[in-house]
């Protein structure tokens, strides 16, 4: 064992040691490990330690930050067990049941993902609310819909796509000829689905059930606006920032927020990701699903629909509001919300811009480190995998936080630069380009680029000619994640932006807070076409080369 | 000087001998192939000439020159990958003339020579297709052409049938053996298909572990294995552990249980414990009538299986299993019960024991 070990740390260095006779690879090696260690470790590291070990006794003192850390896990894991669940039932009507309306789901799994992460929150008060179209003005009730039930039922609309997209993709894999081969042996319906399709299922739902549960745990934007008293991580910090001033308290608290999510970040990578059965398929040809009793087909089906029509009911509710004179109190139509939003330009364009910068960027750095692991061997792969996908184990917010802290003064100072907006968002979207572009680049066969050498091609003319075009897909895949990503983001730009790099999804919420419900709406409108926009032309151009984004 | 040669290679990946110590050379318009099993080394040997990896010690020459450090771009040994590797991005036309593309051709020579290779490879009227709106056959045609195009004296191909289905496969065969002839090329061939080093090849290497265990003729390789692997890696071979009992000057007496055999070979010594390769195809069969005759090999068909152009049978014989294969067969069905076996004794091979 140890002379493998030893051989294999030999080999290592050789690999490295080969680095010599490639300059541009070795240069972009230095320059990516440098950046991210100065753009993404170090940052946390000193936000972590801003904090002294003694300066946690405040835990003590206040319990309302203990209770906080209490609410943030409870509620995590009551929205994750709903996510699950949905998705489960989405992801299950959609690849094992013949019923119509697929496309539809599909589109509505999709929607919230697209969306800034408050749209669900705001729409809810609309409909719910004290003026709210359903409990006012339908059944004429006063209800408090702000705390811990009505934040669960936000949560559970918005991140079960989530946990869709990971489950969706799982069960789709496995492959039917596998439930054919149980009921070939006398299994019954639900044998089959307890022995063959819940197992080979298994690893996917605990997968999207991790995805599920970091967002749920880091989101800050529905809870800022529907949380109302119940004390959360995420909110607390931010008063802290806003309200007092008191970083170290702050940081304390993003702290306890890291923690958790680290800890999902590395069972998602350590033991789930290594327990996937997917691989098992060879060429064949998969049959169409053999269906569960009519009752239990329709159920599904039922609650798919009830769901989807949930969902229509928020964004409907948000269009509708966003063209209305005063949300609740005056229905009739007008256009003067749009009128307003006119007046946010600056915003809106501070949000395109930035988004459209820090995600070219993204999606480079993010398909240079995915060709450089998948492709090259450097001795780091292994390290240079872990980096890439390591800001996806730190919450939007406490990025941010640590990027006020970090970038305050000399050497570096980038405190209300547009520069500050565009290297978080950068950094954050970074795992998502990178995933984005491995899938990609895995398309690439492996002697593509030996066959232009083999031609003729020197290195430069075979990167050139051969890997640069095959590289077109995973960048623009990867652009087009991190814009959407960007231009709908909140949690870590709230504590980075300044009044001339304030954004959409910003003003969204001052708007909000200032009870400008129709303004909030339409701005949240023009966020979400700007989205779709960028996302259908995309697609368009995927389309064209038989790729698609993977959603 | 052969015109590929192969001095003393060897090639490390990590702890693990890919190539070692391997010398091999391969004559001008020779169709060499490089047959093993998976992990023996024939494709790492011929990626050490194309130059997609240098050996870690020995020397490689193509027609005289020592090309260990020149780059793979330099070397100009046009090879066809297994997958094909075509440019996904580029059309037919695209993937056949880059090499030509790259050396600045004018465009009128680049279209008539492109032009003749889609003639040769059947390829005519699909310039704009790109590779992924062509079948798996004509996918490979491409490649042979975008290989070929350079005019190169050298071809290497890595398992280029490997993704043909069955039928295909035997019919690419004669079509590139004959291609081959025509331009007297120098091919390399990497295979694991005993079937496809047989029918093209006029040299094969059989190679196992990092190591080549015998160079020789389709004839030789078959028939005169130099070892017990190479017997049963190439064709179906039964054993039969034999004592030598008499040696002559040109041929050898054996003892296997009682029975005898009288083969052409020399080189052991009576006493030696051996190992008699005999190919089921060298067997013959007949049912037996009545009495048994002196010395007769007699054994029972346990089983059979009908191919066809053959039948394979299971003889019990001398508490052993042999495969005998009649090539023959009858309209009536198949042999049953006892039969007497005779051996083409010439075409016995006696191997030395390994350990």
């Amino acid at each position: 064992m140890e002379l493998i070990l030893l051989s294999k740390s030999s080999e290592r260095i050789n690999e490295m040691k080969r680095l010599k006779n490639e300059p541009l690879l070795l240069i972009a090696i230095i320059l990516i490990v440098a950046f991210t260690i100065y753009f993404v470790i170090s940052p946390v590291f000193q936000l972590v330690t801003i904090a002294s070990p003694s300066d946690y006794s405040i835990l003590v003192e206040t319990p309302r930050w203990v209770r906080a850390l209490g609410n943030s896990l409870l509620m995590m894991v009551l929205s994750t067990v709903s996510c699950t669940a949905v998705a489960f039932a989405f992801a299950y009507t959609m690849t094992r049941l013949d019923v119509p309306l697929k496309k539809f789901f599909r589109f509505i799994t999709m929607l919230p993902i697209v969306s800034p992460p408050f749209i669900v929150a705001l729409s809810y008060i609309l409909l719910f609310g004290v003026q709210g179209i359903i409990t006012k003005q339908l059944l004429g009730l006063q209800v408090d819909i702000y705390g811990r039930l009505g934040l669960w039922i936000v949560q559970t609309i918005t991140f079960f796509p989530y946990a869709f997209s990971v489950i969706y993709g799982v069960m789709g894999k496995v492959s039917t000829n596998l439930e054919y081969a149980a009921y070939n042996m006398g299994a019954s319906r639900w044998r089959v689905f307890k022995d063959v399709l819940w197992p080979l299922c298994r690893p996917g739902v605990a997968g999207g059930a991790l995805m599920a549960a970091i967002q749920v745990l880091t989101d800050f934007a529905n809870p800022m606006m529907i949380g109302g008293d119940l004390a959360l991580l995420p909110t607390e910090a931010y008063m802290q920032v806003v309200g007092w001033y008191d970083m170290k308290t702050a940081a304390i608290l993003a702290t306890l927020l890291l923690v958790p999510s680290l800890a999902i970040f590395f069972i998602q990578r350590f033991w789930v990701g290594r327990r996937s059965y997917v691989t098992v398929t060879g060429k064949e040809i998969s049959l169409k699903p053999y269906e569960p009793h009519k009752l239990v087909k329709w159920g599904m089906f039922a609650f798919c629909c009830f769901i989807s029509l949930f969902v229509v009911t928020v964004y409907g509710t948000l269009l509708y509001g966003s063209f209305t004179k005063a949300i609740g109190y005056d229905w009739s139509l007008t256009f003067s919300n749009y009128s307003y939003v006119w007046g946010k330009w600056q915003q809106i364009w501070n949000s395109i811009k930035f988004s459209t910068i820090s995600a070219l960027f993204a999606a480079l750095l993010g398909m240079i480190l995915a060709y450089i692991v998948q492709k090259k061997s450097v001795g780091i792969n292994g390290f240079l995998d872990f980096l890439a996908v390591l800001p996806s184990a730190i919450p939007g917010m406490f990025l941010g936080l640590s990027y006020v802290i970090a970038f305050n003064s000399p050497p570096l100072k980038l405190t209300n630069t547009s520069a500050i907006m565009v290297l978080a968002l950068l950094f954050w979207n970074l795992p998502t380009c990178y995933s984005a572009s491995n899938a990609g680049i895995q398309q690439i066969g492996n002697s593509v680029e030996d066959a232009a050498l083999n031609l003729g091609a020197n290195s430069f003319r075979s990167f050139k000619d051969v890997i640069l075009p095959l590289l077109k897909i995973p960048f623009l895949s990867g652009f087009v994640l991190s814009f959407l990503r960007s231009v709908t983001c909140l949690s870590v730009i709230i504590f980075i932006y300044s009044p001339s790099t304030a954004t959409g999804t910003t003003s969204i919420l001052g708007l909000v807070s200032y009870g400008q419900w129709g303004a909030a709406a339409a701005c949240t409108v023009v966020l979400i076409a700007i989205a779709f926009t960028v996302l259908y032309v995309a697609e368009y151009f995927l389309n064209k080369r038989g790729a698609s984004l993977n959603i | 000087m052969p015109y590929i040669d192969f001095q003393h290679v060897t090639k490390m990946f990590g702890s693990f001998k890919a190539l070692d110590d391997v010398t091999l050379g391969i004559d001008e318009g020779c169709f060499m192939t490089l047959l093993g099993p998976s992990g023996c080394g024939k494709t790492t040997l011929m990626r050490q000439l194309a130059g997609f990896s240098e050996p870690d010690k020995g020397d490689i020459y193509l027609n005289g020159k020592r090309v260990n450090g020149l780059p793979p771009y330099k070397r100009g040994t046009p090879l066809v990958f297994q997958e094909y590797a075509l440019f996904p991005h580029m059309t037919v036309y695209e993937n056949i003339s880059y090499g030509l593309r790259l050396q600045k051709l004018d465009k009128a020579e680049v279209d008539e020579r492109v032009n003749k290779m889609l003639d040769t490879f059947n390829l005519q009227g699909m310039e704009k297709r790109f590779p992924r709106e062509l079948s798996g056959g004509q996918q490979q045609r491409v490649a042979f052409g975008r290989a070929l195009i350079m005019g190169q004296e050298v071809l290497l191909l890595d398992e280029p049938l490997s993704n043909l289905d069955a039928k295909l496969r035997v019919e690419v065969r004669s079509e590139l053996r004959q291609i081959q002839k025509r331009l007297g090329i120098t091919v390399i061939y990497v295979t694991h298909d005993q079937d496809e080093a047989l029918s093209m090849s006029d040299k094969i290497a059989v190679m196992r572990a990092g190591r080549i265990e015998q160079v020789g003729t389709p004839w030789e390789v078959y028939f005169r294995p130099r070892t017990h692997f190479i017997a049963d890696f190439v064709g179906t071979v039964n054993f039969l552990d034999v004592d030598v009992v008499a040696a002559e000057q040109n041929s050898l007496t054996l003892n296997w249980g009682g029975l005898r055999f009288n083969i052409p070979q020399t080189g052991f010594n009576v006493g030696d414990k051996a190992e008699l390769a005999v190919r089921p195809e060298c067997i013959s069969l007949a049912p037996l009538n009545g009495q048994i005759p002196e010395g007769a090999h007699v054994g029972e068909i346990t089983f059979y299986s009908f191919l066809g152009r053959y039948i394979r049978y299971w003889v019990s014989i001398n508490g052993q299993t042999l495969i005998v294969d009649d090539a023959n067969p009858s309209l009536s069905g198949a042999i049953e019960g006892k039969v007497q076996l005779s051996f083409d004794q010439d075409k016995l091979h006696l191997l030395k024991k390994e350990n």
